[in-house]
């Protein structure tokens, strides 16, 4: 029966030429939204390797201050601030912290013979690892001995990034690495520590390699007027005011904005989600389209086939067999489109279109391709009834 | 009124075997919410096997309700279909399909090919409701229908491409492959020019005379209903003769 049904409807190619454009057409957009999906859903699943809860971001503004002066008021208000009652912690940073839309990048390599790694940078204090909760997988986080002067500067990185830095499986622990960029080319780093994932870009966010560079607190240059403070469980608003009041205070007019990672993870949530929430509500509606053309086409197309449908009935067919035909018959247009479809979609994981990971592209073709059976076979489950209701004696005399 | 009696004047005298067909009290009555059509009205029928019977009658007389039920597409208003001696009120959707398809086929008059597939996948077609039988024995028995009928220089030709008669030969292949006990022909040559309507019938009268098939046929054509064995007339619906 199945070679029945393809043999019928590649000889009906040409009547069935615009369904299956159609049918092509709605598995590309579920392509597109699926990959999205997927890429979004596999990115959200994945460990962000930090813990925000309880956790707020200030952003100081020195206004005026000269630059000389600036180092000192912080340190003041930095002792302030880790005086506080309700403050457990709080560390040095820049403006790329968590959920922040801000990401400073580098590449690194491991020498001549091994490759080029890009990946993300931050700059960390010693306390940056209480203030987060990262967790480290091997060696040891920023201390003391890091103060003492070396030809290289310490670096601790992600377990992402010794995978790609070393591909033997070797340990990062004591080795070398320096930055390809001009600037820094001649700066050699040594890896101190190896964490867990630390995926400051949030949940949606694709696990890029990352690189912790020291920021001794008698830095005068770096991380002046970013911090990360690690609060007690049920801080709030009293203390979100105090710390702006004892900022102003202490540095003699900077100003400040607060707001917690938990915020920023939410506000960052609904900025990413808004394109791809969009997507899926235009696909909604482009399959809602394609939907009722294939019902539409399918009902007609049995209106048009009564004929034909009561020979079969005559020849043996019983309802069910022709409601099964006529879900058949559409599941082999699905095929049609889809194998065209197909072709099309598997550019993108051979191409590395985006440089996406190639699973996410196999696994939008799955689920295009199943949703697309679903909407058809759903599409063409009415019309088929309506066939096997078809009387083959009144069918059979209308011609 | 009393039925008649199913081995009257009108029907087959009685064999040995029971008949093929038995149609006992058949009524049908077409209802609308206007209008009631009595299309036909105490009909008692038998058909013995390996016979060859024609039905003959003005347009709308119900002929072709009588073979629509004789072929178990429509069911009677009241009245009993046997086949074979059994009766078929009470079989489902599925067995009289079954049924249909290994007992009986049909040919049109105006062929009920399918336009969209060749010749050989349109004479396939009853076996394709066959469970059990590969692809391969469909071909095989495809093939020897169309050399039955004559037709086996235009196995992959489409319906398009064959005049009437070939196209009627197809349906007659058709019906073959299934190889049932029973053909209902209605109006075979009803579209065909003298010569190739000649040609169709005697390859009915060769499928009865050498096959022992049983066949029934609808003809407005006398000469043709006389070459068979047994003739049965129909007026509004009743059976006259």
């Amino acid at each position: 029966m199945i070679r029945h049904l393809f043999t019928l409807m590649w000889n009906r190619k040409r009547a069935n030429g615009l369904l299956v454009l159609e049918i092509f057409l709605a598995f590309v957009v579920l392509f597109a939204v699926g990959s999205t999906g997927v890429y979004l859903w596999s990115n959200y699943r994945a460990p962000l390797g930090f813990e925000y809860e309880h956790v707020w971001e200030i952003d100081m503004n020195p206004g005026n201050q000269p630059r000389a002066e600036q180092y000192a008021t912080l340190q003041r208000v930095l002792a302030r601030l880790r005086a506080t009652p309700g403050v457990v912690t709080a560390s040095r940073s820049v403006d790329n912290t968590p959920f922040a839309f801000s990401n400073n990048t580098t590449e690194y390599t491991a020498g001549a013979n091994n490759p080029k790694v890009y990946g993300d940078i931050y700059d960390a204090g010693p306390e940056l690892r209480d203030v987060l909760g990262l967790r480290l997988v091997a060696g040891r986080w920023f201390d003391r001995r890091d103060e003492a002067a070396g030809h290289r500067r310490p670096i601790i990185i992600t377990e992402l990034a010794q995978a790609k830095l070393f591909p033997g499986g070797e340990s990062a622990l004591g080795k070398a690495i320096h930055s390809t960029s001009e600037g820094d080319k001649d700066k050699e780093y040594e890896v101190v520590g190896v964490t867990g994932p630390y995926r400051a870009g949030g949940e949606l966010s694709e696990p890029q390699p990352g690189y912790f560079s020291y920021v001794s607190p008698q830095d005068t240059a770096r991380a002046l007027f970013d911090l990360l403070v690690r609060v007690q469980p049920g801080s709030g608003a009293a203390l979100e005011k105090r710390l702006q009041d004892d900022i102003r205070t202490t540095s003699g007019g900077w100003a400040s904005s607060i707001v917690s990672l938990p915020e920023q993870r939410l506000t960052q949530l609904k900025l990413l989600l808004t394109l791809p929430i969009v997507l899926g509500v235009v696909c909604v509606f482009l399959l809602v389209n394609v939907a009722l053309g294939l019902f539409g086409v399918l009902w007609l197309n049995i209106n048009q086939r009564r004929s034909e449908l009561g020979v079969r009935r005559a020849l043996g067919a019983s309802g069910a067999a022709i409601s099964g035909q006529v879900l058949g018959e559409i599941l082999v247009l699905t095929t049609f489109g889809l194998v065209l479809g197909l072709v099309v979609a598997a550019q993108f994981p051979l191409l590395g279109v985006l440089d996406v990971k190639p699973g996410v592209y196999l696994a939008a073709m799955g689920l295009a391709a199943v949703g697309l059976y679903a909407l058809a076979a759903g599409c063409a489950l009415y019309p088929s009834q309506l066939a096997a209701r078809i009387q083959p004696a009144v069918a059979l005399r209308e011609e | 009124m009393q039925p008649s009696p199913i081995n009257s004047p009108l029907t087959a005298p009685a064999g040995a075997t029971p008949p093929v067909i038995r149609l006992a009290n058949i009524e049908k009555v077409y209802q609308t919410k206007t209008i009631e059509t009595i299309a036909l009205s105490e009909v008692n029928l038998s058909i013995a096997r390996g016979e060859f019977v024609s039905v003959m009658g003005p347009s709308g007389c119900g002929k072709s309700t009588l073979l629509s039920l004789m072929g178990l597409l429509d069911e009677p208003s009241s009245g009993t279909i046997e086949i074979d001696g059994r009766p078929v009120t009470s079989y489902s959707d599925k067995e009289l399909a079954g049924l249909r398809n290994h007992k009986i086929g049909f040919v049109f008059q105006s062929y009920h090919l399918i336009n969209d597939l060749s010749v050989r996948d349109n004479v396939e077609l009853p076996l394709l409701y066959r469970p059990g039988v590969s692809g391969a024995e469909r071909r095989k028995r495809a093939l020897a229908a169309l050399d039955q009928v004559g037709l086996n220089a235009r196995t992959n030709h489409f319906p398009a491409q064959l005049s009437g008669g070939q196209r009627q030969r197809v349906a007659i292949a058709r019906a073959l492959a299934g190889r049932p006990e029973i053909i209902l022909a209605d109006e075979p040559t009803g579209n065909l020019d003298s010569v190739m309507g000649e040609e169709i019938m005697d390859l009915l009268l060769g499928l009865n005379r050498d096959q022992g098939t049983t066949l029934v046929m609808v003809t407005h054509d006398e000469q043709q209903a006389l070459k068979t064995q047994r003739l049965i007339r129909f007026f509004d619906g009743r059976q006259v003769a």
